[in-house]
């Protein structure tokens, strides 16, 4: 008798989300809107190609530069409040970046803190935030408390033994430097390095508000504008086509080519720095420190200023949008789970039952290329196929949480593998033993441990879509407001007080729900 | 002679207070149960932990006052002596010259001290490239290749299979026979050391609580705490 085997669930959703970009593609370059060839549209992809790559050099240069001083700074002193500071430097992985450009116009626009000030001392002369200044202060604002995080994590990796040895030997700063912490800095800059390239050279919300013209345009930034001022497709598509081809291989490097930490993991004891008394670089950390604090204290409080201005806001269109938020941040966040959820059994399957590691590393690589799909062009493409066969009016709705939790796969995924593959290997052959399969194995094995990282998966994808102002560009109006749509009206018009109060309520809500990720992710340490 | 009197240290939950005297050129073999405070003598030996009252002399020099780089003692851990990114000459370079401008006399010196650990030819290659027993090769050639008079092992070959351990300890013994060197070493299994040993000493509760001869040790009323220590351990 012939029996109908039925696929994987992870294989279903990998097809689907193959299925998906492709169909998307497909619709916009067969789109009868005009197919501009690549050559008509030469010059001004030159130019925001050349923009693109200078920003985001600039800023992953700047980021680097100080996140890095940063964290050598704060490994290697103590000083009261520090531990807040570690944690705010967290925080800013979920700053939603609609919050960001409200930040910089409040400290550094034309009626901002720093004109306040400069004209208190009869500086009267004036300055552009928009262009190069503003784009990179906000990235640098982003991204350098991540480096500073990151790097910090990776010293903190160094064993307990190399620290005695170093104090044994009696290693000058110089050599501290060239044995313990170049070591680190050397595996893991070239990772974050390519992950804050690739971020701010997609970025979109920060351009788009900060870059001051269609000459300051990121690849983003000009499908979003070829689809909404243009309604140009067939540009849509070659620029799309392009960013992906970059994204994709930037991924691709990133993801095979990203360098571990070359020691172990003994952290036993907290050692002390040998290079910790050298007076000079006393002063270089108390001068870094300072640059940090001088740069990020007044953007961050900044945002804390809306309190003063929240009772203002409170209203019937910011509980709307609060909820209509909440809602596609949810479906959002339940999205990433279940298509992280199988691949990620998918992934398993494969490298520990059918022994086929190359097919497990394609479902382990692809929800990384989710971050190179430009959300635009993908949500064009399935809002022309959705015209052709439903109604496009309800195509916000079914967008929104789709293509956001499509972007959050990739963070849902890294909780949930990697504890799915200990399961496996711990309990695997007795299952096997027992019979133990499907959804037998998923509920009596699988869940108990997976309840938490997939709770904490959940809430960081809740967090980013709750915060994300993307798609919502595009669909937002009367009809369809959430509070990151909100907070882009009050900023268009200059309603600075009103914005002040809803970039707070955002960074409340997207900060405690990315705790909440970090307190379950560490339930059962 | 190292000489260590009444050296006390303290924390919320835990107090040491250590006396012990150990003849120069003598292999003294630390006993003791886990969490007794084997690796915290050492520690303050070295200089990693400072004792609030007592003396500690090495040959009559008072250590105390002492940096860590600066007292002449050299220490191996059970783990991580090397570092990845270096090879096995810089590795062993670092216990003379920690900038690593070497001199030719320092290389044919570090070439020498290999060749005695039994790693002729293994000068170019990194640690991650070597076995566990090799790396300890490596860590015991910086140790005696910095000539310091002192020389603390802290569990160097507890990793290793019980024959390579006893190898190593063999290998610890000839060096020291060969070489004006002190040392110290912490172990777990008494009998690995019992008959290169010219001295044990049982360590627990932060105090050295019997010191003598390994067969009057091992012999003694302290026996089946002894046993008790290496069975939890």
């Amino acid at each position: 008798m012939l029996t109908l085997k039925l696929p994987h669930p992870g294989s279903l959703v990998a097809f689907v989300i193959l299925g998906l970009v492709a169909g998307g593609f497909i619709a916009l370059a067969t789109f009868d809107g005009g197919t501009p060839t690549l050559f008509s549209i030469g010059p001004y992809l030159g130019r925001v190609l050349a923009f693109s790559i200078i920003q985001a050099t600039l800023s992953t240069a700047l980021s680097l530069a100080l996140g890095i001083g940063l964290a050598l700074a704060l490994v290697r002193r103590s000083f009261p409040g520090r531990y807040v500071v570690l944690a705010a430097l967290s925080t800013t992985m979920v700053m939603p970046t609609i919050v960001v450009v409200f930040a910089v116009f409040a400290v550094y626009g034309r009626s901002g803190w720093l004109a306040e000030m400069l004209a208190f001392f009869g500086w009267e002369g004036g300055f552009s935030i928009f262009g190069y200044p503003g784009i990179l202060i906000a990235h640098v604002f982003l991204n350098a408390p991540f480096v500073a995080r990151v790097t910090l994590d990776g010293l903190a990796q160094i064993p307990a033994e190399h620290w005695r040895l170093a104090t044994a030997f009696g290693f000058t700063p110089a050599q501290v430097f060239r044995h313990l912490d170049w070591p680190v800095l050397r595996a893991e800059l070239p990772g974050i390095a390519g992950l804050i390239f690739l971020m701010c050279f997609k970025s979109f919300a920060i351009v788009l508000a900060l870059g001051g013209g269609p000459s300051r345009s990121t690849l983003e930034v000009a499908i979003y504008e070829a689809l909404k001022i243009d309604l140009d497709f067939g540009r849509v598509a070659w620029l799309a086509l392009i960013q992906l081809v970059i994204c994709l291989s930037m991924t691709a490097l990133l993801h095979w080519a990203f360098i571990r930490p070359p020691a172990g993991h003994t952290v036993r004891s907290l050692v002390r720095r040998p290079d910790a008394k050298d007076p000079r670089l006393k002063i270089v950390d108390t001068v870094l420190l300072a640059i940090g604090a001088l740069f990020i204290v007044p953007l961050a409080f900044s945002v804390l200023t809306g309190l003063r201005n929240v009772p203002d806001i409170i209203g019937l269109d910011l509980l709307q949008a609060f909820v209509t938020s909440m809602v596609i941040a949810s479906a959002a966040a339940i999205i990433a789970c279940v298509l992280a959820l199988a691949l990620a059994s998918a992934a398993r399957r494969r490298r520990l039952v059918l022994r086929s590691p190359r097919i497990a590393a394609f479902y382990d690589f692809l929800p990384d290329t989710l971050l190179a799909i430009p959300p635009f062009a993908l949500t064009a493409g399935l809002f022309l196929l959705i015209q052709r066969f439903g109604d496009p009016a309800s195509a916000g709705l079914i967008l929104l949480p789709l293509i956001n939790g499509l972007a959050a796969v990739p963070f849902a995924y890294r909780y949930v593998a990697p504890h799915l593959l200990t399961v496996e290997e711990r309990y695997g052959r007795v299952a096997a033993s027992l019979g133990v399969t499907g959804w037998a194995k998923l509920t009596i094995m699988d869940w108990p441990v997976l309840r938490k990282p997939l709770a904490a998966g959940f809430a960081l994808a809740m967090a980013l879509s709750f915060g994300d102002f993307g798609i919502i560009a595009l669909f937002g109006g009367t009809e369809l407001v959430t509070l990151p749509y909100l907070l882009y009206e009050r900023l268009g018009a200059y309603r600075l007080d009103e914005a002040s109060a809803i970039g707070l309520v955002i960074v409340l809500v997207a900060f405690l729900l990315a705790h909440l990720s970090g307190r379950l992710s560490h339930a059962d340490d | 002679m190292l000489t260590i009197e009444n050296c006390r240290l303290s924390w919320p939950d835990f107090v040491a207070d250590y006396t012990l005297a150990v003849k120069a050129g003598h292999l003294c073999a630390v006993i003791g149960p886990s969490g007794g405070g084997k690796t915290t003598l050492l520690h303050m030996i070295a200089g990693f932990e400072t004792p609030e009252s007592g003396t500690l002399t090495l040959h009559g020099q008072n250590l105390l006052p002492l940096e860590p780089a600066k007292r002449p003692v050299a220490i191996v851990f059970q783990d991580h002596n090397l570092f990845p990114h270096l090879s096995v000459t810089q590795n062993v370079g670092l216990g003379l010259r920690p900038s690593l401008r070497l001199t030719d006399g320092e290389k044919a010196l570090i070439e020498d001290t290999l060749e005695a650990v039994g790693l002729t030819g293994f000068g170019t290659r990194k640690p991650g490239e070597m076995s566990g027993g090799q790396r300890q090769r490596v860590a015991l050639a910086r140790a005696l290749v910095s000539g310091r008079p002192l020389i603390l092992l802290d569990e160097p070959f507890s990793s290793l299979d019980p024959t390579l351990r006893r190898d190593m300890i063999l290998l610890v013994d000839d060096m020291r026979r060969k070489r004006p060197v002190t040392i110290l070493m912490t172990i777990h299994t008494p009998e690995d050391a019992a008959d290169v040993a010219d001295q044990m000493a049982f360590v627990a509760d932060g105090r050295v609580v019997a010191s003598g001869p390994p067969a009057t040790i091992l012999n003694s009323a302290l026996a089946p705490r002894i046993a008790a220590a290496v069975s939890n351990s």
